[in-house]
């Protein structure tokens, strides 16, 4: 028998009390798991992005069109190994508006030549250029949409409007895998011609933006300022950048979402260690005479506020690893998989951090501690003979 | 559980003219009035009072758990009112046993582990602590308790574990405060026998509070407390 076993032991005096509070320790500890890997996994897809591959975008903004004949003055800047281009189509399933994909009209020649780490069956490939209306689909989303090969798919878009009696049809002809965990599986990819033939005339020959494959990718710095310098007299100029600073750029504009759960998952410890706190000071309180006892026997103030500290940090300690240890089935195989499968272009990547945990664990080290702050004060404050009086 | 070095008859508590004044507000309530008192190693006393009449203050002031407001307490050749708070809890955790009325055993301990609980401030290993407390619980009759919970044991059972708990450091006084006062007759007869053994045994110097006049009869000397004097 030890101090530490002591406090340990306090703990199961009233185990239905103590199994709660743990158990709120356990859902706060999953709770910020799953907020910090929402940041996590947010943020990695940006930086798995290929380093050698460049995009280049209106240097207004992004949802803002570039000359399609810009194409042809990137691919040959020196130092660019190919280029492409891809419109957003902003399309959905009118009898599945619910479900969120990205759907691009694409340069169909040159389109897997950038994207390297898409792969598709060689025959559906050359099926998908022969056809004007053909569609490329990601495994994922052909899996959860029952889409399979042949399949006539008519999809709404909201920039780009169809009359009733000619919708926006397309025939699956390929499915793509992906070899990198960076590639959304869930993205509808389709001829760049069959949507600039049915645009107005005022819209035609627009790309919404050029994505390009450089031979060094240390010189990636270097070829986009070549690339801006050569439309800087032009009315539409361009900003071109690496594709993991075009992807964090953009994940700027949802900085305020991030910084929210951020403080969210901070407020979720906050709590945590409020009940902790309570069930602690709880205990203490029903415990009085006891402290009074130890005192008695010659045990000092500061032994006993080690007691009280000692029994919170047993308490955040347990429900930390419990925590951690439930985080990993539930989180990587469970929530983690099916965003990964359905919300794929947000989270490609979506695991818990090594470093996550540990910091978890940490806070539930910390926490307990300082919530154990107040009761291990109140007990140092003890009189000894009032203490022994004190009858629960 | 080894004897004194000091032998019987010296004085190892010498009270003299001690008083104690509780304050509440303005308000003041003297609760002890000049007392002298001298208990040689050894005996086993008996103090004994109606309630308000100044006992357990004449208690706590021997077992070093309050200071007196007049006079010296001086206990085992210490003067205990001149030592600070921290001094005091280390003093008493060598010199004093403490038994009370409602036995004050920590349920989450068993038998062994609470007589263990006051080797913790000592530096002995886990195994010498563990040895000293089975042979106080072979002392008190209880070596086949050892891992039993205070709920699995009698009352009796309880006391007695309080008991090997108040002896287990080998203090030279031991405070009894209504040691029977929460037993049926066979049980308190028991817990007596028993003190008066580690007096006669082991030369405790046993004081005890307490209502109950049988209680009383089994100490060597019973002294009578009423309003604040020894009478």
């Amino acid at each position: 028998m030890n101090t530490l076993v002591l406090s340990a032991r306090n703990l199961s005096r009233n185990r239905f009390r103590t199994g709660l509070t743990v158990l709120g320790v356990v859902v706060a500890m999953l709770a910020f798991l799953a907020l910090r890997t929402v940041i996590y996994s947010w943020t990695v897809a940006a930086e798995v992005a290929p380093k050698d591959r460049l995009v280049t975008r209106n240097k207004v903004t992004f949802i803002m069109p570039l000359p399609k004949h810009y194409v042809e003055r990137v691919k040959q800047t020196p130092g660019v190994k190919a280029t492409t281009f891809a419109n957003w189509f902003g399309g959905r399933d009118p009898n599945n508006e619910r479900e969120m994909f990205s759907t691009l009209a694409v340069d169909t020649n040159t389109i897997f030549e950038v994207y390297t780490e898409m792969k598709v069956p060689e025959e559906q490939l050359a099926t998908w250029k022969q056809d004007r209306t053909g569609a490329i689909v990601g495994d994922v989303i052909a899996k959860k949409m029952g889409w399979k090969l042949g399949d006539k798919v008519t999809l709404i878009s909201g920039i780009y409007f169809a009359p009733p009696d000619s919708p926006w049809t397309f025939t699956i002809r390929g499915i793509y895998a992906a070899t990198a965990r960076s590639v959304d599986r869930s993205t509808f990819m389709f001829h760049w011609n069959y949507l600039n033939d049915r645009v107005p005339e005022i819209a035609r020959d627009q790309a919404g933006w050029l994505i390009s494959r450089v031979t060094d990718p240390s010189q990636t710095a270097n070829i986009s300022q070549a690339i801006d310098r050569m439309f800087d007299d032009r009315d539409i100029q361009t900003a071109s950048q690496d594709e993991r600073s075009f992807n964090a750029s953009f994940l700027a504009s949802f900085s305020a979402v991030l910084k929210a759960i951020d403080i969210v998952s901070i407020v979720i410890l906050c709590i945590m260690m409020l009940v902790l706190g309570n069930t602690i000071a709880m205990g203490v309180r029903e415990r009085t005479n006891e402290y009074g006892v130890l005192r008695a026997l010659g045990f000092s103030r500061n032994y006993l506020a080690t007691l009280v500290v000692g029994e919170s940090v047993s308490a955040g300690i347990v429900g930390g690893v419990a925590g951690v240890a439930l985080a990993y089935p539930l989180i990587e195989n469970g929530i983690g998989r099916w965003l990964e499968e359905n919300m794929g272009m947000y989270f490609p990547f979506f695991r818990i951090a090594p470093g996550t945990a540990l910091l978890a664990l940490a806070f539930a080290v910390t926490l307990s501690a300082v919530a154990a702050l107040i009761p291990a004060w109140r007990v140092t404050q003890l009189d000894v003979i009032d203490a022994l009086r004190r009858v629960e | 559980m080894s004897s004194e070095a000091t032998q019987p008859g010296d004085i190892v508590i010498r009270l003299r003219g001690v008083g104690k004044t509780f304050h509440r507000g303005s308000e003041s309530l003297r609760v002890l009035h000049e007392l002298d008192l001298d208990v040689q190693r050894g005996a086993f006393e008996a103090l004994m009072g109606p309630s308000g009449s100044g006992k357990s203050t004449l208690l706590n002031l021997i077992a070093g758990l309050d200071h007196p407001s007049t006079g010296s307490v001086e206990v085992c050749g210490q003067r205990v009112d001149q030592l600070n708070e921290g001094q005091l809890a280390k003093w008493r955790a060598s010199k004093i046993g403490f038994v009370f009325q409602t036995y004050n055993l920590l349920p989450v301990l068993r038998a062994v582990e609470n007589v263990e609980l006051p080797l913790l401030l000592t530096n002995f290993s886990a195994k010498q602590r563990r040895e000293r407390a089975e042979t106080a619980l072979r002392v008190v009759g209880l070596s086949d308790r050892l891992e039993h919970y205070p709920r699995q044991l009698s009352g009796g059972q309880e006391q007695r574990v309080a008991i090997a708990r108040a002896i287990v450091t080998d203090p030279e006084v031991i405070v009894a405060d209504e040691p029977t006062g929460d037993l049926d007759r066979a049980s308190a007869d028991d817990v007596l026998t028993l003190l008066e053994r580690l007096t006669k045994e082991m030369n405790k110097t046993i004081v005890m509070v307490t209502h109950d006049p049988v209680a009383a009869e089994r100490a060597s000397i019973i002294r009578r407390l009423d309003k604040g004097s020894l009478k």
